[in-house]
Order: C-alpha cells, then structure tokens, then sequence
C-alpha cells in the first residue's frame, strides 16, 4: 500500500466523521494558517509546492490565488468544483464520500489565502448523496468553530453554502459554473477580466477542484517539500487519485504517488483486464483527453510527462479499452456526449461536433466513405479553435483515433460494418 | 397552485440569500420534488418569486438537463450512456427497462409511474453499469437487480 | 496609443480598441457575424478568425476578442485564417436553408455575402437538417427560425442593450432557439432593430416581406420626425412607395439603432387617402390655376381688411425651409408673422429653452450614454423621445445614476429613482438642488451624487413643466459646469424641428390665439401649411366653426382631414421622404433628409392588383404634389405678379 493521504481516512462503505477526520490531524492546518501565516505567505506555500489544478487543466493553484488582486473588491469568492461530469471521472464522489472535512478546511484556507468569507460547493445533482453529506458535515463544522464568524479567535470568518446543478457537463467549465450559480444560462466568459478579477457577481472568484482543495491542508500541515516529495517524479508534487474503469478486473479509484505508471495502474491496482482480454488502448484522463498509442503504456501519469508526449493528463481518470471494444463506437459514443452537452454558444462545437457525430455515425453503421477520414481530420483540426475548452477536448479523442488508429477506421469503410461481433446482450 | 406554506417556504428561503438569483435551481427542484415537473403554471410561479419574466425562466429551465418542462412520471429513470457504461452494455440495461415497463425514450408509463431518459456519465463507472432514479443512483444493474429496485420503489 | 501592422498597413489605434476595429479603421474589414460595434464581442461565431503573425499573441485568434496592442503584426489574409474561415462558413451552411430566392435578407445577408466570398460552393452535409418551428412576434417582425447562425446578436441587443426581456435564447447545444417565451407581440419599443442586427433572414420586417428585392429598392439617407431628437434612416422604397426604414449610423445622435416609431410609423407616406390633386373647392384644379386664384382671392382680402387679416399657420414639424419661406412671404407681404406653437406656453417654454441651450453645455443622445448622472425633469422618455430611454440604459449600465422628477408613472428600461412630484412641487425640488450645489451645507441624496459625478447631465422635457422648470434646469446646468464639470443640457421637445421654429416664431402668434382672431373676426384669410394643430386642439366643434368664418381657407398638406374638405383652396405638398428638407432637432443639430423616391400614388394602390400593373400614360400619377416651400415661393411670385397686374 503507498501512502495515502487524501484517502487516509477512507473506509469501506463509511464517511469519516469530524472526530475521526481531527484525530488524523484535521484542522490542525487551518489553526497554522490562520495564527501562523499570512494570505500571502499561504499563496506561496502553495506555489512552491507545485499544487496543480486536479480539474484537468493543471494550472497551479498559488499561482491562481496570486492574480486575486490586494485591492479587489469585497466579498469574495472561493468555489469548489464538484461538478465532475468528465466521462470517466468519479474520484471526486470517492473523495467527498471518504473524508469530506478536508475539503471544507481546504476551502477555508484557500479563502484565507485570498480573504474569500464566502464558499460555494457547486455539485452535481447526480451527486445527491454527496451533496447531503457536504451539508451535513458544512454544518458540524461550523459548530466545531472552523466556520462562521472569527474562526477559532482570528479576525477571518467564512460560510459555505452548497449549490446543485440543474445538470450540464459545461457547467464544470468553471466561468460557465459562475453564470450557473447566478441562475443564468451556463455559456462560459472568455476572459479577459479573469474571474479571479471578476467572477461571481462580478467581485473576485477563485474556483477550484475538490481533489486541488482537498490538498491544501495537508500542504499546509506538512509543508510544501513534503508534499513534493511524494511524488514519483521531479516535475509533480503529492499524490494523485487515479479512477480507472472500462475494461479492468476491479475497477475504482486508486490514490497513488504523482507521476505512477500508467501500467502500475492498470495492472496492480486495478487488476489488470480479466481474463480474456488485452489492453489495446485508453484515455488517460477522461473523455476529453486523446487514446494513448500502446507505446506509452509504461509513460509516467503526471501532467508534465503526458504533455511531453504530446497527451493531456486531464482529470487522471483512465478509461481502458481492450482489443474487442470498437474504437469508433466508443469515440462516437463519446462525440454524442459532447454534442448534446455543448452550450451551444460558438459555431464549431455547436455545429462542429454535432457532423463530427453524423460522419462517425455512417462510419461505425457500414456507410462510410473514404473521403469521410480527411472530413473527421479536417473538422476536428478546426472545432478546436473554439471559445472555450469544450470542443478541443471533444476533437481529443476523435482526433487521436485518426491518428493512431485509423486502420480500424478504414476497417469500417471497407468492410462497409463494424468489424467487432455484436457482443451477447446481457441477459 | 402552490400551497401557501411552501410558497412561505420558498419565499423566505429566496430572501435568505444575498444573490437571490442563485436560488432559481433550488426552487425549481424544490416545486420538481413536490408536483413532478416544471409545468406553464409552475414556471409563472417561479417568474414572480424571482421577479423575472416568463421567458427569462425558460431560458434557465431549458438549458439544463434535471428541469423538466414536460409531464414526468413519479420516478424519472435515467440511464447512463456514458462511454464506460456504452463499453458495460448500458444497450442491454435500457432494453430491459423498455421491455419491462413498455416505454421508450422520452415516455411515461401509463400508469404514470415511470419515465425513462438517458443521461451522461453519472460519475458511478466504477459500478457500471449504472443509472439513476430520482437523484438516487444504483449501479452493477443487471436483470434481476432492476426488477429489484423497480419492485421496491414504493 | 498602440501601433500594429495589419495586412502591412500600419494603423494607431486608441487603447481599448479590438483588432476588428483597427482593421477596420485601416480600411480592411473583417468578416462577421456576432460582433457588432455596439454590442461589442462575443467570440461566438468565429468567423472574423485573423493570424498574428508577430507580437504579443500569436497564431490564430479571433479579432474581436483581442485588443489591439504595440508590435503586434495580423494577416488578415493568412491561408489558415482563411481555411478557417472557409470552415466556419461551411458549418454555419450546414443547416441553413437554401431559401435565398425568396429570402427578403437576400442581397444584404451576411451570410449570403461570406458564404460567397468564401467559396464556399457545395455542402457536403447531405443529411436531414435541422428545423424549428416559427413563432407569432407581432405584426412588425417576422421570425424564420431554421435561417438562425446563432450569433446571439438579438438576445444581446435585446436583453442586455435594451433592457427587456420577453425575448431571448431557450434550449442548449445546437436545438437553441431564439424566440419568446410563447407566441405575441414583442414588448420592446426598440424590436424593430433585431432586423437590422440579425445577420442573416430569421427576424425580417413583416410589412416589407416578399414586397422588393433589396436590390430593387431606391435608398436615400433620411431623418426620422416623429419625436424631436432626428435619429438618422435610411428610407427604401419601390414604385411610389415606402417598403422600410432602417437605422442609419450616426455617432453623435442615434448610434445603430432607432425606435419602432421610427422605423414603422411611415403609412402615412403611403396613405391611400392622401391628397394627390391640387383642388379649387370641391373641383380639382392646376398648380398655377391654384395659385393665381389664391392670390387674387389673398389680394382682395388685404385691400378689404387690410393685409394683418392674413396669416400662415404651420406646425413644429415642418421644415426649417418651410419655416423660412412663410417668414419670408409674411414679411413681403406685410401679413402677420406666421404661427408655429399651439399656444403661447408652449412657444414660450420651447424659446426659453432654445435660448437657454448655449454651445458649451448643450449635449447629444451620445453625451448622455457617457453621462455618470442624470437627472431628468419632467420627462418620459419611452414615451416622448424613445431612443433618449435607450442612451439613458447605456449610462445606466455603465454605473450611471438616474434620478426622473416627474409626475407620471415613468416607466424604464433600467433601474432608477422616480421622485414622483407635482410640477409645481418639481421646481422646489430644483431650488433645493440648486442650494445644494451652491452652498456647502448637508445634502440630499441627489445634490450629494450630483456633485459626486464628474458627467452629470441634466434632462428637461417641455410638455407638462412649467417655464421656471425649463429655466431652473439650465440653472443647474450652469452651476455645475462652472463647478468644472463637465455637464450637459438635453431639452425634449415635441416636434421634429420645434428648436427651427423657435428661431422663427419672433413676434409670431400660436395657433390658439390665430383661432381667437378668427373668431372675432380680425383674421380673415388662414394658409395652413402642414399643421395638424386644428385637429390635436381640445374643442373641435369651436375649430369647425372658427374656420367657418374665415373668407379664405388655403391649405397645403400630405396628410387627409377634414379641414381639407373645408378649404377653399387644397395643394398637397410633399413628405419629407419626398423632397429634401432640413430639421433642427433638440440639441441644435441641422439635419438634412435626401428625396429618396419621385412621388405619386403608389403603383401597387393604382393597380389595384392587375397586371399589366398600370395603364400607360406619360405623367405620374397622384404626382401634383410640391414641396411646401416650394408653393410658398410660387404664391409669392404669383402675388407679386398678379399684384403688379393690378396696379
Ligand atoms: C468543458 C469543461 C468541463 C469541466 N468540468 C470540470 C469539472 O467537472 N470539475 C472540475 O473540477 N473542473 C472542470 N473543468 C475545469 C475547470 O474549468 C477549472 O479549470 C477547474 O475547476 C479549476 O480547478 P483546479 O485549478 O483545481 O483544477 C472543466 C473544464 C471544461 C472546459
Ligand atoms: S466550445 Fe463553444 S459552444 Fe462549446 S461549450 Fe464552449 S463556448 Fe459553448
Ligand atoms: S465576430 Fe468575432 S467571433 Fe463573431
């Protein structure tokens, strides 16, 4: 077993309670920032522990606290991103339903950080479960004093407050979380100005994801060298909970050192694929992230080492698809998803994907054509230059599955079918 | 249409809030809950809560994915057809469904107690395949366990 | 001020400024669908896609969402910028209909031009579309949904820049519909400029539909008179008769747009009922024979009764070159000075104001949008001066404050504070104001914020304020300037060229005293020169009867009536559609309108219908209309000539 920090607390089919989350240290962080700490010394320790955005995008969360600027206006806002409708994702539920206190002592510190005294937990409504347990738990820890007014004595106070979404995988994008949580139509703002400038209400906004707050007070706790090093590699810090499902024997949510193998992932934490079935290919990181080629099996899952192979580590989740699983289904499974979900605000994901869809619907039901390949080529090039990061991340798996497999592709044309049988119905 | 406590209810927890508007969802869950969807008379009752007009709640109620503007059953099934529960045959789970209850896609049962719609990944792949009843999820679903739950219900 | 170079041209540009617009300026314009000058940027169609070659950003980008800054090198013209262009178009065309022949957007489509220029030529999408089903929006606009680029230019024009909000975007992903919440009118004052914003055919002027190919029609720039501010048009017509309006740019006045009065109050220019024939009694008559008879008959009176027994009567809406022409026929003649107010409160009020509203502090609709207060006396907006409500939303929603003293309940487009007062009450309340300003003592909330602003303008409107009103507010405005602000006086008023005519109407008397002299008798001969103050007058049995007495009742009018069943003497003059006239409107500004079309009875109203659509003949017909200036000029001549004969 490697260290497990997030999932210190995790029991089978139980939530850690308060009692259980402050006997392991909890809120022992929150007490250091607020007595011992600045906001900005908070903001640093974060940077210099190479805390990356677990969202997908990877951006350091110091970094991000930074551009909320001295002199912004009051009140502010920190929102945490518990949205996770990335296909594939589903750590964040594991996270909230094992020990849901560090996140709220995240969220705490990262409003100190920024002198956020307002805290918003966007969930999704298929998260019920989860939402209840974040009220619950918001609940007994403001009775405990960690939040409300002058929080254990210091002059900070803050409330959170839990938001469900009416349900839309843009409302993850997190400008468009903030027009969602204004009771306005979910299209994303481009910035500039930047929502740490001008989010929710127009006042300073800083979101992140579950897994990033989460992080926080152990950094905070540990400090920023210990954080680095439990990662695997030089170029991430902490540990990372991977998801893992599709084609594998046990498939869930593993946490594991930053930069762990893909193999090791697969293999010894997620059993490898029964019995029967070889791995031909998986997305690293959700469904908006590219198939890696077999070649990369063994590639280190950090987000630098995947960028470096030309990938995007997204939200860690892997998706593992064996030799009999068709490509182009999956892809236009997955092309389906992202077209219903599209706002609908910018024309090549509006229209875009949706031909995408039509192109790899004649494909994967024997009428496609040769011409359709330089068709997908040229479309998912092109939907990527699009207003937000919806439509690239759409073009991801298309896009990859052009380029290393399109002889499956070809497959289809010519032998005007699906070549993978039909599998038995379950029954 | 609404009782005068829940409107009470529903007033008060809207003034509750600083930003008003950041109640819309909750409020409109809150009517879903209670009489099913979000009907032309319930949606005029949202525009005066929020002091906004008609179409200004449309637009929010059409956008998203759980506001429902048309008649639902007591129980809305959702299953997912997320790409891991496409690779876990969600085909079969939603055959089933429509052969058990007679309904397909977009449909209500007669007897008013079921509607069947899909959904994107719900976030249960590791339980794939999976799916959700009014905001509840149950996952690993084969024949026998959807009879189960379908049987439970009430 | 950054420099950039855009297709090797170098350009400056002001800080703020969008790489679209600096093309622009530098004579390149790029292609577009959701940006609009106005509206500013969405980045939601892609279609104005450029390459920065160098500088700051770089690769491809879209030109409305980066601002111009120092170094940096655009290719408008780039091949990946233009595949990508090329590419937009292709997925926009993916769905559109292929209606264009019978499309009324055709010929000034955007979509029709950059699906051209593209070159675009063949779809490849070769399977179902997708449709919508269309909605009812009044009798103005039409809607034709499946025509819909989705570049969200309505929903911001009419959300976000107007202010209301019964329609919008409903549905998500590429089922989204722009529409209202179920069939009916639409609420806004301002909807007629969805027209002109939608880029392609969705939402096309419903009394213009399948009547001209736009190609067809015969265009000329005109002034709008139905409220006093003169927002510029264009006005397009087809065979003898008006098909639309349109906004025209003006920066300083209306910007983009103008009111749905504007834009749809034009059926009096087509008005079947029109007089078309110049008539001696019930008899019709020639334009000379008209005249000579006018004249003789003017003559007689003048030598019976002596020539102050005569007036001319014209209204706030006539023309500076009307205006001019009866000051100067008056003065030849010796009558009495024309009239132009109703009565002499109004006239009164609306010179003080002229009088009052000095270069320096005098604003325009554009100054207002910039204002950081404003407060407005005695005035309704949506009601008296639309487009005044819509520059008043944009200061508004750049952070203004607007304080309404009035009486009424003022309804906006936007939040402010309504201090309901009394006329009398209201020019307390601007004593109050102007000791707020003047001495340091405690404030109330408005004087407070007045001397916070550094733009603050003042509003008065003229129809239900008192003189003192019109003068207390120029007060103000003249204080505030002198306490180095930069303040502004915007009057309203209630005809088109009411300021022309308080320059004219010295000496002159309002249409309620010209009836009482009639009635006693003292004034005998009235040439009513399109006024339509006898029928707005409160008792028109006392009109009807006064009119009676006359000797000689002239007329010159487009518009029907029954006054022209009275007169002796009827010559239908032109609209200003018609000929080309000058107007001043509220602030000052002289404006000129173009003839846009040759007058005469409509084709379509001389047809009725047939086909061939007319009888061949080599005049016009309904065209014995002149300009009214032009038959003031001629009865002069002629009395001049028949005069002379005389003696
Ligand atoms: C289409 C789209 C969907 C997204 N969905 C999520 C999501 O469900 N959860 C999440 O944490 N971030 C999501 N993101 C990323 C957020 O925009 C944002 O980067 C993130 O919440 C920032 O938090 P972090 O810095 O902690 O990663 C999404 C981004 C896009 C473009
Ligand atoms: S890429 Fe465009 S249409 Fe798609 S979700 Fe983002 S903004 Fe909306
Ligand atoms: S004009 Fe720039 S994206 Fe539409």
């Amino acid at each position: 077993m490697t260290m497990q920090v997030l999932f210190k607390n995790r029991h089978p089919e139980r939530i850690a309670t308060l009692e259980e989350y402050c006997k392991s240290g909890g809120y022992e962080a929150l007490e250091k920032a607020l007595k011992k700490y600045s906001g900005s010394e908070i903001r640093s320790i974060a940077l210099d522990a190479l805390l990356l955005g677990r969202g997908g995008a990877g951006f350091p969360a110091g970094k991000k606290w930074m551009t909320v600027a001295d002199n912004a206006p009051f009140p502010r806002f920190i929102v945490c991103n518990a949205d996770e409708m990335e296909p594939g994702t589903f750590k964040d539920r594991v996270l909230i339903h094992a020990d849901p206190h560090q996140i709220i002592e995240g969220m705490i510190i990262a409003g100190y950080s920024v002198f956020a005294e307002r805290g918003i937990i966007f969930i999704r409504s298929s998260y019920e479960n989860a939402a209840r347990i974040l009220e619950r738990e918001v609940s007994n820890a403001r009775q405990a004093g960690f939040l409300g007014k002058n929080i254990l004595g210091s002059s900070f106070s803050m409330e959170i407050t839990i938001h469900r979404s009416a349900g839309r995988y843009i409302c993850g994008e997190n400008t468009a979380q903030i027009n969602a949580i204004q009771g306005k139509r979910a299209n994303p703002i481009q910035p500039p100005p930047y929502a740490t400038e001008k989010g929710l209400w127009n006042l300073p906004t800083v979101t992140h994801n579950v897994e990033t707050l989460a992080c926080v007070p152990h950094i905070i706790r540990n400090g920023h060298d210990w954080f680095k090093s439990l990662s695997r590699t030089s170029t991430g810090a902490g540990t990372k909970l991977y998801c893992v499902s599709g084609r594998v024997k046990n498939p869930g949510c593993f946490e594991l050192p930053m930069g762990t193998r893909l193999s090791e992932i697969i293999e010894d934490h997620a059993g490898g694929l029964p019995p029967g079935y070889q791995y031909k290919t998986c997305l690293p990181g959700g469904a908006s992230t590219r198939f890696l080629p077999k070649d990369l099996y063994d590639i280190e899952m950090d987000f630098e080492s995947l960028k470096r192979a030309g990938h995007r580590l997204g939200t860690g989740s892997v998706i593992v698809f064996d030799q009999k699983t068709c490509l182009v289904g999956a892809t236009l499974n997955m092309i389906d998803f992202f077209a219903r979900e599209s706002c609908g605000w910018c024309t090549p994901c509006r229209e875009g994907i949706p031909f995408i869809r039509d192109i790899l619907f004649r494909i994967e039901n024997g009428e496609g054509k040769e011409e359709h390949i330089s068709w997908l080529q040229r479309m998912s090039k092109f939907i990527s230059n699009s207003y937000c990061a919806l439509a690239p991340g759409a073009a991801a798996p298309v896009e990859s599955l052009l380029t290393y497999f399109e002889d499956e592709v070809r497959e289809h044309i010519s032998q005007r079918k699906c070549p993978f049988i039909q599998k038995d119905m379950l029954s | 249409m609404i009782e005068e406590d829940f409107r009470h209810f529903l007033e008060n927890r809207i003034s509750a809030s600083d930003h008003p508007r950041e109640q819309i969802v909750d409020t409109i869950f809150s009517l879903q809950d209670r009489y099913g969807y979000l009907s032309d008379e319930l949606l005029a009752e949202v525009s005066m809560l929020f002091e906004m007009s008609h179409l200004e709640i449309e637009e929010i109620a059409t956008f998203y994915e759980f506001i429902y503007r048309k008649p639902v059953g007591k129980y809305v099934i959702h299953v997912c057809d997320g790409v891991v529960c496409w690779m876990n045959e969600y085909g079969s789970v939603l055959d089933h469904i429509r052969r058990k209850l007679n309904i397909d896609y977009g449909q209500t049962s007669h007897d008013g107690r079921f509607t069947l719609l899909p959904t994107c990944c719900i976030g249960y792949c590791d339980r794939s395949p999976a799916m959700m009843i009014n905001r509840r999820v149950y996952g690993r679903l084969s024949p026998e366990k959807i009879d189960d739950i379908l049987k439970n219900l009430d | 001020m950054p420099t950039l170079i855009i297709d090797d041209r170098k350009i400056e540009v002001t800080n703020g400024t969008m790489v679209i617009d600096a093309a622009e300026k530098a004579g390149i314009m790029i292609p577009r669908f959701c940006y609009h000058p106005a509206l500013g940027s969405a980045g939601a169609c892609r279609m104005c896609a450029v390459k920065f070659l160098d500088g700051p950003v770089q690769g491809l980008h879209m030109s409305c969402m980066v601002e111009a800054k120092n170094s940096m090198v655009v290719s408008t013209t780039d091949h990946e910028a233009v595949e990508f262009r090329r590419h937009v178009i292709e997925l926009l065309m993916l769905n559109h209909p292929h209606d264009c022949p019978v499309c009324d957007e055709g010929g000034h489509c955007l979509l029709q031009d950059q699906t051209a220029s593209s070159g675009h030529v063949m779809r490849r999408y070769s399977w179902k579309k997708r449709t919508f089903r269309d909605q009812y929006l009044g009798e103005f606009i039409q809607h034709e949904m499946n025509r819909c680029i989705h570049c969200y230019r309505c929903r911001r024009f009419y959300q976000e820049y107007s202010g209301y909000n019964d329609f919008g975007a409903m549905g998500i992903a590429n089922r989204t519909y722009f529409g209202r919440f179920s069939d009916g009118s639409l609420q806004s004052p301002f909807s007629g400029n969805l027209i002109d914003l939608c880029p392609t055919g969705v939402l096309t002027d419903k009394k213009a539909r399948f009547k001209a190919r736009r190609w067809d029609l015969e265009r000329a720039p005109s002034i709008c008179i139905m409220c006093s501010l003169g927002c510029n048009t264009v006005v397009s017509s087809r065979y003898r008769e008006i098909i639309r309006i349109e906004a025209r740019h003006n920066r300083d006045v209306n910007g983009y747009f103008i009111c749905d009065r504007g834009r749809f109050g034009f059926s009096f220019a087509n008005n079947p009922e029109r007089p078309r024939n110049v008539r001696i009694g019930t008899t019709s008559s020639t334009f000379d024979d008209a005249l000579k008879y006018a004249s003789s008959k003017l003559l007689d009176i003048s030598k019976k009764y002596g020539s102050k027994a005569i007036v001319c009567m014209t209204s706030t809406n006539a023309s500076v070159e009307t205006h001019d022409s009866l000051k100067a026929i008056s003065r030849n003649m010796n009558w009495q000075n024309p009239g132009f107010f109703m009565d002499r409160f109004q006239q009164s009020k609306i010179t003080a104001a002229v009088e009052r509203l000095k270069k320096d502090i005098a604003i325009s609709l554009k100054d207002v949008e910039n204002a950081d207060f404003i407060l407005a006396t005695g005035a309704d907006p949506v009601n008296e001066a639309p487009m005044l409500a819509l520059a008043m939303r944009q200061a508004n929603r750049r952070g203004a404050k607007i304080v309404i003293l009035d009486p009424r309940p003022v309804v906006l487009p936007f939040k402010f504070e309504h201090l309901s007062q009394t006329p009398h009450n209201i020019d307390s309340s601007l004593h109050g104001l102007i000791k707020n300003i003047t001495e340091n003592n405690e404030f109330e909330a408005t004087g407070e914020r007045i001397k916070k602003s550094l733009h603050p303008a003042i509003i008065c409107g003229t129809e239900i304020t008192g003189l003192s009103t019109v003068n207390l507010t120029a007060d103000i405005a003249v204080l505030l300037k002198a306490a180095g602000k930069k303040a502004g006086l915007f009057y309203l008023m209630q005809g088109a060229n009411s300021f022309g005519a308080a320059l004219a109407a010295k000496g002159s008397m309002p249409f309620t005293e010209i009836l009482e002299r009639i009635d006693k008798g003292e004034i005998k001969a009235l040439i009513l020169i399109e006024s339509s103050f006898p029928y707005d007058f409160s008792d028109q049995e006392l009109v009807k009867n006064a009119l009676k007495k006359l000797e000689l009742l002239v007329v010159f009018d487009y518009m029907p009536g029954y006054i022209l069943e009275m007169a002796n003497i009827v010559v239908p003059t032109l609209t200003h559609f018609e000929t080309g006239s000058s107007f001043i409107n509220q602030e000052g500004r002289l404006q000129k309108t173009c003839p846009s079309y040759q007058a005469g009875t409509p084709l379509s109203q001389v047809s009725c219908g047939k086909h061939p659509p007319r009888e061949f003949r080599k005049d016009i017909p309904g065209s014995g209309a002149k300009a009214a200036w032009e038959i003031i000029h001629e009865l002069e001549k002629a009395m001049t000539r028949t005069n002379s004969q005389n003696i």
